[in-house]
Parts: structure tokens; C-alpha cells; sequence
């Protein structure tokens, strides 16, 4: 097969979308809107910046003593003392704290205080909640122990032997001191990087839609080429912006806002799975709908809704557990499990291979279904 | 000498209905060949299939000598090939499009850069080839429009209504340029709704009708055909309808078509001698404004081989 009728295609649909200002914004300046908005929402300006949570408690309580001291020992938390349970509610409304806790003496059940749609509180949720399990699991290890017949002293020291190592192994485990989830930007990135390349990809098929309703694709397989390369030359436009735009986020959050994506493979492989799970959306709509009007009246409304679902635009949990698995059935949620865990230490792509092998299932679908949608709707004349 | 183009029976069907009814015909080389159809004749589809778009049910189509079926790569690269539609990137300049186009058409870089600029002089626009094709007129689309197939200086140009939605001067210097290329030896076949413009270009026509060819052959020969038959052109204030009812009663009338609100259009034989009889026919159904008879043309022969006019 010749190239050249591909990369004509590919170098004239490129060339379009460079002279379409209003897709230009969208592409270029929007996502890096929404990542620093959303990202100062998600947790402040840095990637390792520190998630602020109040604590309500009278330390002279061991058990409450004992949970500061497990959320103070937690470098994701910045742990601040307050005197009541209304000054953390206040702060936590007001968006000062991420999340706040009051711990009363004698008292089983702790009071958690955070905003159910703040990302940010979800973060802190898990940290909050390894720390207390921390306590109850060495509660209960000491009652075990006092209820085997050791002393108070004894079972106080068989405690802390087993939470020292217990505490190696978590450290050797985890492979450093990174929070467990990531915020900010560290979020927001990956999160819009998935988003508006798909939003885009659906709303760039307008230009596909145009190419057809105008008689160009028609008039390009008069032409002295093969239907395949023509088909070719249009997915490898769309895939050639996706990719893009991608890249274009991945690199400018890394130099702006000091984001760390990971193992490049793994990346690479993710992001250009999704792309082209992207380009095979924008074909279909691209085949599908009547006019260039339709393309981004009905692509980026279905990208965001994916988005929800997928986490691109607050964390899974907050949507629920139900949202949280409805949202597995579409690429958004396994790319960003992908590229969330790729930001972690130590990982790579064989980190992510289940990830990876559903991506390149759905791409080979979407895709598939999208040539032949395509070729025999577009590419057929009259 | 190979002929340029040669279609054989060709049909082409959608389901039930068979648009495209053994349509067969032949453009010599340097001939410009004339297809001529009222809309939905089958005109389009028979383009299609010639420029290698739609598989035809049966029949074959050879540019030529080259099956378009067997190696459609090849026959296309014979073909220039004008659409009915302003196919061009409108974000694009006319230069970047004929470009684009150069390079499906696998023109090496410098040959291409030389024909770009020899066919946007060809159609005169050497000084607005850098401007976006979304800021020319209608009649600098079309020109362009025309650039693109001319290119890769084609065997054979197939132009379907080149002249659509084009004002008098553009449609002038369009029609001036496609019969220079034919005088150049350029093998042409053109379809229009314009009879005026294929009686001036094409040296024999092809009438299309119901997805059949009713008739090919030279301007003579087709006209020759309606014998001694008279177009009468008849304008009255009244019911035209009514009184075109009434008018195909007469004998020696053949043909009477309401062409608009106060116009009919008759094929008479002896028209002048009948005139009395015509207007007599008319009665009561409205008051004769105006007559013409006109001598026997391809219009009258195209509303005598197909009972329309070509607008219709």
C-alpha cells in the first residue's frame, strides 16, 4: 500500500484542525483549565502537597492519643488540633480542611467530617481510616494478649514488637512514603488527560462528518487510491490529534505543575490504547451522524458522562459503589486505575497489564465496529 | 485508437428499483461526449460507477482499455473527475487542496509543485491560490473545483454540472476553458442541466431517462429524429394546466409540458400551420399572452424523447 495518499490525508485533516481556533482552545488551553481548578479543589498546587485534617480529641485518653499519633504519622496529613467539634465542621464547610475528626473518650465510634463530593475529603477518608484501623488492630492484639494470660507490661510489649514489624513490612510493602492516593494535579492530569482527549476526539469527528457531507471523502477515492488507505489516512488523523493532545498534557503537567506520570512505557501504552479507543468513538460518530452540527451537539455530552463514571472528573468513590462499577463497563475507569497506579514507586507496565489487556480489548472493538460502520456508511457513494 | 472511455450495459440496482438501466455508451479520444437527464435519471450513479465509486450489478466500464473493475487504481488515474458538489477543504487555500489532491494522485513534489501552478493559471486564480477556499465565491470554487481534476493531466474529464450555482461570467469562462481543453484533444463527458452548454461543448450527446439511454448520437442526428416537429413555446394568463389538457388533444401535437406558472411547451408538427388550431384549443382556459415557435432543437428533441423538459 502506498503511504503517501495517507499522509496527505493525515498531513490535510491535521492542517484543519490547526486553523479550527475554537477546537485549538479546547485541545490546548481548556484541558490545563480544568486540571488547575480542579487540582487546587483536589488538593492544593503540588503534587505532594499535604491533605490539612483537624482532630478533635483529650490526649490524656490513650486510645485517643494513640489515633493523633497513627494520622500524625501519616506524611499525606497535615494534622492540626482543634478545640470543637463546630470549629472543624465550620472549617471543614468552608473548604479549610480536607476532612475533620472527633475522637470522644470512651466512646467506640469516632465522628468523621468531611463533604461528600470533595475529593480531596476522600483522600483524607483513607488516611483516616488506616490510622483508626492501626489502633483497633492494636486494641484488639492487647486484649488478646491480656486475655492469654500475659501482664499489662508484657502485652503492651508483644504489641509493640508486633507493630514494629508489622509497621517494616507496610513500609517495605509500599515502597516508600507516598500517600496511598494521589491529589492535586497528580490526580487532575491523568484525570484531564483522559477527558478532553475524548471529548475532543468526538467533537473533532465534525470534520470527518464535513469531510462527507462536502463530497471529499467521495471525491478522495476517485482518486487513484484504495478504500483502505483512505479509511486509514481518516482514523490515523484522529488518532494523530489524540495522541497529541495527550502528550501535549502529559508533558506540559510534568514542566508546570511537576506531576510525575510514571513509567514512560506503561504510559505510552495506556494513553495510546485510550487514543485509540478515542479515534474509534470519533469514527462512528463520524459515520453516524447527518451533519458537522451533530458531532459535538452529541460527542462531548457522552464523553463527559463517561468521564463521571470513570473518575475524570471527581474520584470514583464519591459517586458510589453502583456509579463506581457501571463505570468499568467504558475505557475512562480502567485507563485512570492505570495511570493512577503508574504514578505510584516502583511500578510499570506490568503494574497495570489487566488494565492494559481490557483497553486493548475495548480499542479493538471500538475500533473494529467503527472501519466497518465507517466504510460501509461513508465510503460508499450515492 | 483505444477509446477513452467504453461502458457496456451497465446496471446498477438498489433493492427493487434498478436506477441504472443497461446503460452503455462510448467517448472517443478527443470526443466530447454530451449526458444529458432530467433529475434522478441515473446520472450520477452511472458517474459513479464509471469513476471506479460504485461497483456496478452487471456490465463493464473500461477508461482506456483498463477494466475499472479489474484494476480500478490504474483506470482512475486516467480519469479527471468533477463532482456536482464544491468538493475542496474550505479551511484549506486552493494551493494546499490541489496539494492534497496531488498527492493522492502520487505526483512527484517538484512535478507537483509546476502543475499547481500551471492549472490555478489555467482557471484564473494564480493571484488568490494562498487564500482559503472558504472565502472564494461560488465561481472561484468551481474553478477550483476544476483545478484538481485537471492536474494530473487526465486522458479522459468527467465534469457533472460543472456550472451549478455559478453567476453568467463564471459560468463563461468555465465553459471558454473546458471547450480550450477539448480543442486540446482532452476527452470529455459532460452532464448539465443547461442544454445551451452542452450544445456548445459536446459533440455528441447521450439522453438519459428512467436509468435508460433513449437516444445517443450527434446534435443533427438526434433533432433529425423529430422530422418535421416544431417546439412551440406558448405563454397565457389562465389555468396552463387545464389548457395543456386541451392542447394535446390537437392533431399533430405531441408533446405539451407546463414548463411554469403561465408557459407551455409543445412539440408541433408543422407548428406554424397549427397555430390557429392551437390557439383555438386553448378556449376558454386562459388568454394567449405570447407564442414562439421555435425550429427544431436539442431541447424539443429531449422533450420529445422523454415527454419532460430538462429542468423538470
Amino acid at each position: 500500500m502506498r503511504p503517501r495518499p495517507v499522509t496527505a490525508l493525515v498531513l490535510a485533516n491535521l492542517k484543519r484542525q490547526l486553523r479550527d481556533k475554537v477546537g485549538m482552545f479546547f485541545i490546548v488551553v481548556m484541558p490545563f483549565v480544568t486540571i488547575v481548578f480542579v487540582g487546587m479543589a483536589l488538593g492544593g498546587d503540588a503534587a505532594d502537597a499535604k491533605l490539612p485534617v483537624a482532630v478533635v480529641a483529650d490526649t490524656s485518653d490513650p486510645v485517643s492519643a494513640a489515633v493523633v499519633a497513627e494520622l500524625e504519622s501519616d506524611k499525606a496529613l497535615d494534622v492540626r488540633r482543634a478545640q470543637s467539634a463546630e470549629e472543624v465542621r465550620d472549617d471543614v464547610r468552608q473548604g479549610d480542611l480536607a476532612a475533620g475528626l472527633i475522637v470522644t473518650p470512651g466512646d467506640t465510634s469516632l465522628e468523621l467530617v468531611m463533604t461528600q463530593t470533595s475529593g480531596s475529603g476522600m483522600a483524607a477518608r483513607s488516611a483516616v481510616d488506616v490510622a483508626v484501623g492501626r489502633v483497633a488492630a492494636v486494641l484488639e492484639a492487647t486484649r488478646a494478649a491480656r486475655a492469654a494470660g500475659a501482664s499489662p507490661q508484657q502485652a503492651d510489649s508483644y504489641v509493640s514488637k508486633a507493630k514494629e514489624e508489622s509497621v517494616a513490612v507496610t513500609v517495605a510493602s509500599s515502597g516508600g512514603d507516598e500517600p496511598s492516593r494521589p491529589t492535586g494535579f497528580a490526580y487532575t492530569a491523568p484525570a484531564n488527560l483522559l477527558l478532553f482527549t475524548f471529548v475532543n476526539s468526538m467533537a473533532v469527528a465534525a470534520a470527518l462528518v464535513e469531510s462527507r457531507r462536502i463530497g471529499m471523502v467521495r471525491r478522495s477515492l476517485a482518486a487513484p487510491v484504495r478504500r483502505g488507505q483512505v479509511l486509514l489516512g481518516e482514523a490515523l488523523s484522529r488518532f494523530a490529534v489524540a495522541l497529541a493532545q495527550s502528550l501535549l498534557i502529559i508533558v506540559a503537567s510534568r514542566v508546570l505543575f511537576d506531576v510525575r506520570w510514571g513509567d514512560p512505557l506503561g504510559v505510552g501504552v495506556v494513553v495510546a490504547l485510550f487514543c485509540l479507543i478515542a479515534t474509534g468513538a470519533a469514527m462512528l460518530v463520524g459515520a453516524l451522524v447527518r451533519s458537522p452540527q451533530q458531532a459535538p451537539a452529541i460527542g462531548p455530552p457522552v464523553g463527559i458522562v463517561l468521564g463521571m463514571l470513570g473518575g475524570c472528573l471527581w474520584p470514583r468513590e464519591v459517586a458510589g459503589e453502583t456509579l463506581s462499577t457501571i463505570g468499568y463497563l467504558f475505557p475512562h475507569s480502567w485507563a485512570m486505575d492505570a495511570l493512577l497506579t503508574l504514578s505510584r514507586p516502583s511500578t510499570g507496565l506490568g503494574s497495570v497489564l489487566v488494565e492494559a489487556g481490557v483497553l486493548a480489548g475495548m480499542a479493538v472493538v471500538v475500533l473494529g465496529v467503527a472501519l466497518v460502520v465507517f466504510q460501509r456508511r461513508a465510503l460508499v457513494a450515492v | 485508437m483505444t477509446p477513452a472511455l467504453v461502458c457496456e450495459r451497465l446496471v446498477k440496482r438498489y433493492g427493487d428499483k434498478t436506477v441504472v438501466d443497461r446503460v452503455g455508451f462510448h467517448i472517443d479520444e478527443g470526443e466530447a461526449y454530451g449526458l444529458l437527464g432530467p433529475n434522478g435519471a441515473g446520472k450520477t450513479t452511472t458517474i459513479s460507477m464509471l469513476v471506479g465509486l460504485l461497483r456496478p450489478d452487471e456490465g463493464s466500464v473500461r477508461v482506456g482499455g483498463i477494466d475499472v473493475d479489474e484494476d480500478p487504481v490504474a483506470a482512475k488515474r486516467l480519469i479527471g473527475y468533477v463532482p456536482q458538489e464544491i468538493a475542496l477543504y474550505p479551511e484549506l487555500t486552493a494551493r494546499e487542496n490541489l496539494r492534497y489532491f496531488g498527492r493522492l494522485h502520487g505526483l512527484p513534489r517538484r512535478e507537483l509543485a509546476s502543475r499547481i501552478g500551471e492549472v490555478l493559471d489555467l482557471v484564473g486564480l494564480s493571484g488568490r491560490g494562498d487564500d482559503k477556499v472558504g472565502t472564494y465565491s461560488g465561481g472561484m470554487k468551481r474553478r477550483t473545483n476544476i483545478a484538481v481534476a485537471l492536474l494530473h493531466r487526465p486522458r479522459l474529464l468527467i465534469l457533472d454540472e460543472p456550472t451549478v450555482g455559478v453567476d453568467p461570467q463564471s459560468r463563461v469562462a468555465i465553459l471558454d476553458r473546458v471547450e480550450a481543453l477539448v480543442g486540446e484533444g482532452m476527452s470529455l463527458l459532460y452532464t448539465s442541466h443547461y442544454m445551451e452548454e452542452v450544445e456548445r461543448v459536446c459533440t455528441r450527446v447521450g439522453i438519459i431517462d428512467q436509468g435508460r439511454v433513449v437516444a445517443d448520437g450527434s446534435k443533427r442526428e438526434l433533432v433529425a429524429e423529430l422530422g418535421g416537429t416544431d417546439r412551440v413555446e406558448l405563454t397565457l394568463d389562465g389555468d396552463v394546466t387545464a389548457a395543456a389538457e386541451k392542447l394535446r388533444t390537437v392533431e399533430g401535437v405531441s408533446e405539451a409540458v407546463v414548463t411554469g406558472s403561465s408557459s407551455i411547451r409543445l412539440l408541433v408538427a408543422g407548428g406554424r400551420h397549427l397555430l390557429p388550431a392551437l390557439l383555438s384549443a386553448v378556449g376558454d382556459t386562459g388568454a394567449v399572452t405570447g407564442v414562439e415557435v421555435v425550429e427544431p432543437d436539442l431541447e424539443a428533441a429531449f422533450l420529445h424523447l422523454t415527454g419532460s423538459t430538462l429542468r423538470d
